[in-house]
């Protein structure tokens, strides 16, 4: 005991703890006068017991008539609800074991919520003592921040346990002079929320004991008091066996596949070969098919960096820009509906300037965040005239910039994540003063007001800090600042995860746009090494591209082994990938040698150079290009439809191109090619290979049944059946 | 209208889930035998989307305050002490035959995630996308017939599709719009010149490009595209079930009495459809998300206007139970009209209500379904279920019995886990006959 008040005294003295989890700190009913604090102490209590979560009371008009924030993000407005409201029948002062906030949970009195502090357990006596201190609202210790531990367990097999431990910085004192402010420490294990992702793969109890049922890797979710952290679980998806010695590794992306691969004792599939590799780098980079002569080219050389050479060309092609152009106006959501066709064609031109000029993202970012002017003029203009409103620009520039998803924190603090209603209205606030028309710029007035102060929200940058200034012209550029600052937490992490998610089929994390604490990477050492790599190369994104491409984990055939079959996401193997609605397109008119009718532009326009997701194309549609009239994270999802099926079947989009009389196949036809010369040139040019001696001798019959009147027909069925074929439509 | 939200639905739920991989094991279950002998064989499902109010539509509250209340006052109906909006003069006549749950109640008050629990019966989960009632019952049923075992009419709706079951259990949407005078679904005819042998040819060789091929392994991709392609082929090979398709066959005055309007069109497709063999329709009416001028967007559609909400419904819904009720298929069809959520009972400064999900009502009608009563009760403000609360998770046990489809029936996911069809739950027991 004396040991514990001196730790204290000492700790308190010297004001950093040096606690690590594990050494047992008191905790306040150990104390000899124990000063209950309401914010720290029963905030927590109320929320482990559940009393203020989404179904019961913290739900928006609360529970049987009484109301709290929900999972305590007010704590005043609590303080009121139970101290004041109800003629201060919750808390009795003069006799504690009376109050209704301790008979109803402790079921003395009927309870809808049933038990939930039983009688002289910790929380009751937590919640007791402080009514019998007479309900002091206190205020003066703050949180500053949680520490988990561990934050990533690995086991050897299924069935393991071990346990979470949490440790709760605070800072006490007067919050508004810096003097005599002690910071504390204190493990809050026994008033940490716990919650498994997936409850089939991880049991977590109210400890924090966790108990893995599933191999693999899953997460174990925590909070305390509106800050929550993630625990990640391993264990390996193999049983016995050893790790392979020596995987290949090429940069520092192979360093940290290969250890999860280990730690997971997942088989990788050996290097795709050099045809395999051109096709597949050509379609991720340039989103165009190789021609046959390039890739005879390329397996012909012999220098040992031509895998890298041929990477280099590739990011130097107009094709390039316009492929990642595209992925951008999806992203930026460039549509002529809102933004007029002139302001659309401005706004994709001035990308693929950017992206053909290798622009620095940073550099991109503030100016699309700060650019004003007529919008069919300024192509960056029309970045602020894509959302309606402030809230609107709020959520979209939080989204595209930082890759935090903020709608929730519009109604109430958002509950899986830290951002605080003062943070979305904040924010919003920041972009409240811009006209949204058709010439964008700053007004003198506007205002957002704040739902729960009923005010004008001041303006915030989200998790960080209000803007001081009252210059309203000055808040975009302070937002631009800090959004773009090499140490942002957001910006070159969304970033990366968006180009890994482009060239290796699966983000980092997932959805993209979704980074929080409570949806971890896959490889969260990874991605913060990406990041870090991008914001020290000045946010170079072809230096991010040409890493990844480059590494090994990019290079890996996509045919499994033995044991990684069904891994989707830990870089084992190549992830097959249905082409993209507008690369597909192209990929057709390449083969058949004729063009795609895209809306009333001239024909032989590639599909990957449109600015604009309205232009006319039934193909497009069914093959579910984004229509950028709201968010679409998903890269496009080509796995079928119905309709799809009926129009590729039925529909004019093969049918007409495979008869044309100016097509490829008919052209053949007029040479004197004999079927076999013919099946090979469209195995070259499709697939970037020549058929096997099997499948030249399986055309051959096929084909040789049909007679010479049908066999244009023969043909035209085999160009169709290719064009379907798994080979054709994906990336692999 | 649009939704108050503007998200795409579709990608709203992807968190962190499994692809869409294709179930080898689904489809060998595809593959047994068709559905429980017991269970109504059809369901149509009429999707409110937006959060219909149940203070003005099925559950109204004459005696509350005006701010409460609202505009419209409640009339008798043919059954006694039953009592809907004035406004559903056709559906008045026959509540004979709904069961009207006024007792809805969850505590997901967005629209995609109170979608996806209405629709599934599962709360939204970051690890798993859980299928709806339409492809559950695909999946049950063994090879249907040669229409889609699941349209939607007329357009896709991302939280009643397929989830972790293989895409060809995915709804055939008709697209469109079935009240405008061109509508068609496109592509069911084959080219001309292309015989039936001239099809099985590409099929073959398709299958054969795949085979030789060594490069791309049995997966997601090739396991959706074989089966809409192989849906695909039956329906082209099949005049009736095209002619399912055809609205415009209709004797104008059946079309009149649904009404020439989305709604009403798309009703009268969905019955088309069940007659010909399709055994789960769902039809989506958006336009509910009333947060502002609700009284005219439910009486009027626009000031002066006869494209109000309710009286759109009204015609359809009546005009369909009484179609299949002629027919005698009511008897195999269950009914299901809903949406995601209630609306809040004070109505706000914009002359709207607000999603409110704590309480609202959902109608059954059909086939083994007890007509002719109200089960549950809102409190004296619509704001909460005061007496036999019904759950999301209830809703669906309680439609996977009366469809027979076994509510703990296990399907596996891609990577071997077992989800079952309902995650608990009670039945109704009220609604049952």
């Amino acid at each position: 005991m004396f040991e514990h008040a001196a730790r204290c005294v000492i700790i308190a003295t010297v004001g950093i703890a040096t606690a690590a989890p594990g050494i047992e700190l008191p905790t306040p009913s150990q104390q000899p006068n124990p000063i209950v604090d309401f914010e720290t102490q029963v905030i927590p209590v109320l929320t482990k017991a559940g009393c203020n979560s989404g179904s019961c009371h913290g739900a928006a008009i609360g529970r049987g008539g009484f109301k709290l924030s929900l999972l305590g993000y007010d704590p005043q407005a609590d303080y009121d609800s139970l101290v004041s409201e109800f003629e201060g029948r919750r808390v009795n002062q003069v006799r504690p074991e009376k109050s209704l906030v301790l008979r109803k949970p402790a079921l003395d009195i009927d309870h809808e919520g049933g038990l939930r502090l039983k009688p002289g357990g910790d929380g009751f006596r937590i919640v007791r003592d402080w009514i019998a201190a007479g309900a002091p609202r206190g205020g003066d210790r703050r949180l500053l921040k949680i520490e988990v531990a561990p934050t990533t367990q690995w086991l050897p097999d299924l069935g393991g346990q071990f346990s979470i431990k949490v440790l709760a910085h605070f800072a006490t004192g007067d919050q508004r002079s810096a003097v005599s402010i002690q910071q504390t420490s204190e493990d809050v294990t026994r008033w940490a929320v716990f919650t498994a992702t997936d409850p089939a793969a991880t049991r977590v109890d109210s400890s924090g004991a966790v108990t893995v049922l599933r191999r693999g890797q899953t997460s174990v979710m925590v909070r305390f008091l509106g800050e929550v952290a993630a625990v990640t679980v391993m264990v390996p998806i193999n049983e016995g066996g050893d790790a392979p010695a020596n995987r290949p590794l090429a940069n520092f992306v192979d360093e940290h596949v290969n250890r999860t691969l280990d730690a997971l004792r997942l088989p990788h599939s050996p290097r795709t070969d050099d045809r395999i590799f051109v096709r597949r780098v050509y379609l991720d980079l340039i989103g165009v098919l190789p021609d046959p002569a390039e890739v005879d080219a390329f397996v012909a050389d012999r220098a040992a960096d031509k895998r890298q050479r041929l990477v280099e060309g590739l990011l130097d092609r107009s094709e390039f820009a316009d492929l990642w152009a595209l992925k951008w106006g999806d992203l930026l959501r460039i549509e002529s509906r809102r933004l007029q066709p002139e302001g659309a064609a401005a706004f994709h031109s001035y990308i693929r300037d950017c992206v053909a000029k290798n622009t620095p993202l940073d550099v991109m970012a503030r100016t699309m965040l700060l650019a004003t002017g007529d919008g069919y003029a300024v192509g960056p203009a029309n970045f602020s005239r894509v959302p309606r409103d402030a809230r609107e620009a709020a959520e979209h520039v939080s989204r595209v910039m930082l890759g935090v998803r903020l709608q929730c924190a519009n109604c109430h603090n958002h509950p899986l994540d830290r951002w605080t209603q003062d943070d979305y209205h904040g924010l919003a606030a920041v972009f409240a003063r811009v006209d949204r028309s058709r010439e964008v710029k700053l007004v003198a007035r506007g205002d957002v007001i704040h739902p729960r102060t009923g005010r004008p929200a001041v303006p915030r940058i989200p998790g960080d800090r209000f803007i001081e200034s009252p210059d309203a012209t000055t808040w975009r550029d302070q937002f631009a600042d800090w959004a773009t600052s090499p140490v942002n937490p957001f910006f070159a992490r969304v970033a990366v995860n968006r180009i890994w998610r482009e060239l290796m089929g699966r983000g980092l994390v997932e959805p993209v746009d979704d980074l929080r604490a409570t949806n971890p990477a896959t490889h969260p050492e990874l991605l913060d090494a990406l990041a870090a790599d991008l914001a020290s190369h000045r946010f170079d994104v072809r230096h991010t591209v040409r890493t990844v491409v480059t590494s090994e984990a990019y290079q890996r055939s996509s045919v499994s082994q033995s044991g990684n079959r069904a891994d989707d996401r830990f870089c084992s193997k190549a992830l097959v990938r249905p082409l993209a609605a507008h690369v597909l397109i192209d990929a057709v008119v390449k083969v058949t040698g004729v063009t795609e009718r895209l809306g009333d532009l001239p024909g032989g326009t590639p599909a990957i150079s449109l600015g604009d997701s309205r232009v006319a194309s039934e193909p497009l549609d069914l093959l579910g290009r984004c229509s950028r009239d709201a968010e679409c994270s998903a890269a496009t999802a080509s796995s079928g439809s119905l309709p799809l099926a009926l129009h590729t079947i039925n529909g004019p989009w093969l049918n007409a191109k495979l008869a044309d009389p100016a097509g490829r196949l008919a052209r053949l036809l007029t040479t004197s090619a004999d079927n076999a010369a013919i099946v090979t040139e469209f195995y070259l040019i499709a697939l970037s290979r020549r058929p096997t001696q099997a499948e030249l001798n399986h055309w051959h019959d096929g084909l040789a049944a049909a007679d010479s009147s049908g066999r244009v027909a023969a043909l035209q069925d085999f160009c169709w059946a290719l064009l379907n074929s798994a080979e054709f439509g994906c990336n692999h | 209208m649009r939704r108050c939200d503007g998200v795409n639905r579709r990608e709203f739920l992807r968190i962190g889930s499994l692809s869409a991989f294709g179930l080898g094991v689904a489809d060998a279950l595809r593959r047994r035998t068709a559905a429980a002998d017991d269970g109504l064989r059809n369901c149509i499902l009429i999707w409110l989307d937006g959060g219909p109010s149940h203070l003005d539509t099925f559950d109204l509250k004459p005696d509350a305050p005006a701010e409460v209340r609202g505009d419209f006052s409640p009339a008798a109906s043919d059954v006694p002490g039953i009592q809907i909006c004035e406004h559903f003069h056709r559906l008045a006549t026959m509540m004979h035959r709904v069961c009207l749950v006024r007792s809805m109640t969850s505590p997901l008050g967005e629209h995609n995630l109170g979608s996806h629990y209405m629709l599934t019966g599962y709360q939204p989960s970051p690890v798993i996308e859980y299928p709806s009632y339409g492809s559950v019952a695909a999946a049950c049923r063994g090879d249907a017939g040669v229409l889609p075992a699941y349209v939607a009419v007329p357009s896709f709706n991302a939280h009643a599709a397929n989830g972790y079951l293989s895409g060809s259990m995915r709804p055939f949407a008709v697209g469109g719009d079935p009240s405008k005078p061109d509508f068609r679904v496109k592509d069911l005819d084959a080219p001309a010149g292309f015989d039936a042998a001239r099809l099985d040819r590409r099929r073959q060789f398709l299958a054969d490009f795949d085979r030789l091929s060594a490069q791309v392994e049995e997966g997601a991709f090739r396991q959706t595209r074989d089966a809409q392609f192989e849906q695909a082929y039956r329906l082209i090979a099949s005049p009736a079930a095209k002619r399912a398709f055809n609205v415009g066959e209709e004797r104008p005055a059946v079309r009149q009495r649904y009404g020439m309007s989305r709604i009403g069109q798309s009703c009268l497709l969905a019955r088309r459809l069940i007659e010909a063999g399709c055994p789960f329709v769902t039809v989506t009416d958006n336009g509910w998300d009333t947060h502002g001028q609700i009284y005219r967007e439910l009486k009027e559609g626009y000031v002066g206007g006869y494209a109000g909400k309710i009286p759109l419904l009204d015609a359809a819904l009546s005009t369909l139970l009484d179609e299949l009720a002629a027919s005698g298929l009511l008897d195999e069809t269950l009914v299901i009209v809903m949406g995601e959520f209630g609306r809040t009972p004070k109505l706000n400064t914009a002359a709207g209500r607000d999603h409110w999900p704590r309480a609202f009502s959902v109608l059954l009608a059909g086939g083994s379904v007890r007509g002719g009563q109200v089960v549950g009760s809102s409190d004296a403000r619509g704001e909460n279920a005061a007496d036999r609360p019904v759950s999301p998770t209830d809703l669906a046990r309680t439609i996977y019995t009366l469809l027979g489809i076994d509510p703990d029936r296990e399907f596996q996911t891609a990577d071997g886990r077992p989800v079952r069809v309902s995650p608990g739950g009670q039945v109704i027991r009220e609604c049952l006959t």
